[in-house]
């Protein structure tokens, strides 16, 4: 067989799988409109002044072996659903390290008081996405909370 | 249906489903079988001691090749496929049906074109003879690695990551196809029904994959599925009785003669050739080549 029929083909199989799962991971997505979330008829958020507060940079406090000080997240609209990227470090000392950008916490459902979604804890080098609640105690904080087959926690989330 | 495919679901489920299949299954398939190998051995007055010292040389080599996969596997993970994950992925893709379902499918066709590799280049084989080279054909052959067999997999299995799919899913993918590639080393399934015979990789394929009959060379690479080959050129079905080995025999059982011939034997014909560019041909040639 020829190599160019060999990278064809190859190429076609890869595009075929891959396609499959981001279509289906796409329409997925886009079915589920959270609560509080209003839509334009093309189907664009617009600005919602009873959820999008919560877009921003938000501190947190953080106390572990491997690091103690403050993780500043940045809370981004992304389509339907509101999602918090870690911004910077700033440890007990007061240094700055700029963040991965890794995806934190997904909230997938928020009427501006309360909201549900995904948060991603690292253990033992695997990442679980588990689900969570948020608070809102204020319009200048939160806690968000999970609880998952014993593995439980409270943190405090303050705005910038 | 649709819905099904792609309701999301949690890792914890996902991980505890691979961990039956995929770490459970040496216990409650895999060994029951070689037990199974090992009686019908007997029966058939074939149980002799070479048998017994090649497979355990396998287990060894398979405790070599361990170590080099945990330590390679550890470091790929954390370090390189999560880096290249949030640095140079499409979109991140959720975890449902249909993602596990085309990330073990994308893990078993980078698995025939690693395979292939490891045929048809020079440091490939060098490393991938190890598994050939036993005359016997059974589970523990399934465990007899090379020293380098860990490293085209976790190169082979990047662009997977990049199209979006979770590094851990990938590496639980990988890890799927192997278990089922296990299963295959055996004699003691014949041809299996027609539709699974075209469709999956079966014993009677992967027999022919371990062929040292001359029409049996470099065939049968697929992992899971045999339509890979079919695709591609590779397929050879199971007509002539299998002779199991390499072309140029081993014979011996010492694990570690088993483990590195193939890197001693490369570099014996490194060191013969005349040559800089010669010698690299010989690690990217396919292994049959000789210079001019």
């Amino acid at each position: 067989m020829k190599s160019s029929t060999l990278l064809f083909r190859s190429i076609a199989i890869l595009i075929v799988i891959a396609g499959v799962a981001h279509l289906v991971s796409f329409t997925s997505t886009n079915t589920d409109v959270p609560k509080g979330t209003t839509y334009k008829a093309n189907n664009v958020p617009i600005d919602n002044s009873e959820t999008d507060y919560i877009i921003g940079k938000w501190s947190v406090s953080h106390q572990s072996k491997e690091f103690t000080g403050n993780i500043i997240y940045e809370f981004k609209k992304e389509g339907q659903v509101f999602s918090a990227y870690i911004y910077e470090y700033v440890d007990e000392n007061g240094n700055n390290q700029k963040g991965e950008g890794t995806k934190i916490l997904t909230i997938d459902k928020f009427d501006g008081y309360k909201g549900t979604g995904k948060y991603t804890v690292t253990y033992q080098e695997q990442k679980y996405e588990i689900k969570c609640t948020i608070d809102m105690i204020d319009e200048n904080s939160f806690t968000m909370s999970y609880d998952y087959y014993g593995y439980s926690d409270v943190e405090t989330w303050k705005k910038l | 249906m649709i819905e099904f495919l792609s309701k999301q679901l949690n890792w914890i489920d996902v991980e505890y489903w691979f961990y039956i299949f995929n770490d459970l299954s040496l216990l409650y398939l895999i060994l029951p079988f070689f037990i199974l190998e090992l009686i019908r051995y007997a029966y058939l007055k074939r149980l002799n001691r070479d048998l017994i010292l090649d497979s355990i040389a396998n287990i060894i080599t398979f405790g070599a090749f361990l170590i080099t996969e945990v330590f390679l596997g550890i470091l790929a993970i954390t370090k390189v496929y999560f880096w290249i994950y949030n640095n140079f992925s499409l979109p991140h893709l959720e975890l449902n049906w249909t993602t596990i379902f085309c990330a073990i499918l994308l893990a078993d066709f980078a698995y025939y074109w690693e395979h292939r590799l490891m045929h048809r280049i020079g440091l490939g084989w060098a490393t991938h003879t190890v598994h050939h080279s036993s005359p016997h054909f059974n589970m523990s052959v399934a465990y007899r690695f090379g020293p380098l067999d860990a490293i085209l997999p976790i190169v082979f299995s990047l662009p997977i990551v990049m199209l979006g799919f979770d590094p851990i899913l990938v590496l639980l993918s990988e890890v799927f196809v192997q278990v089922f590639q296990t299963l295959l080393h055996t004699e003691i399934i014949g041809k299996l029904t027609k539709p699974v015979e075209y469709i999956f990789n079966t014993p009677s394929h992967h027999r022919v994959h371990h062929g040292s009959n001359k029409q049996y060379w470099d065939k049968n690479y697929g992992g899971i599925l045999i339509i890979w080959d079919r695709l591609l050129g590779t397929f050879e079905p199971e007509e002539e009785k299998v002779i199991y080995g390499i072309s140029e025999p081993l014979n011996s059982t010492n694990p570690i003669k088993v483990f590195f011939h193939g890197i001693s034997r490369l570099y014996s014909k490194l060191k013969k050739t005349q040559g800089a560019k010669n010698k690299i041909l010989i690690l990217i040639k396919p292994p049959d080549w000789e210079p001019k």
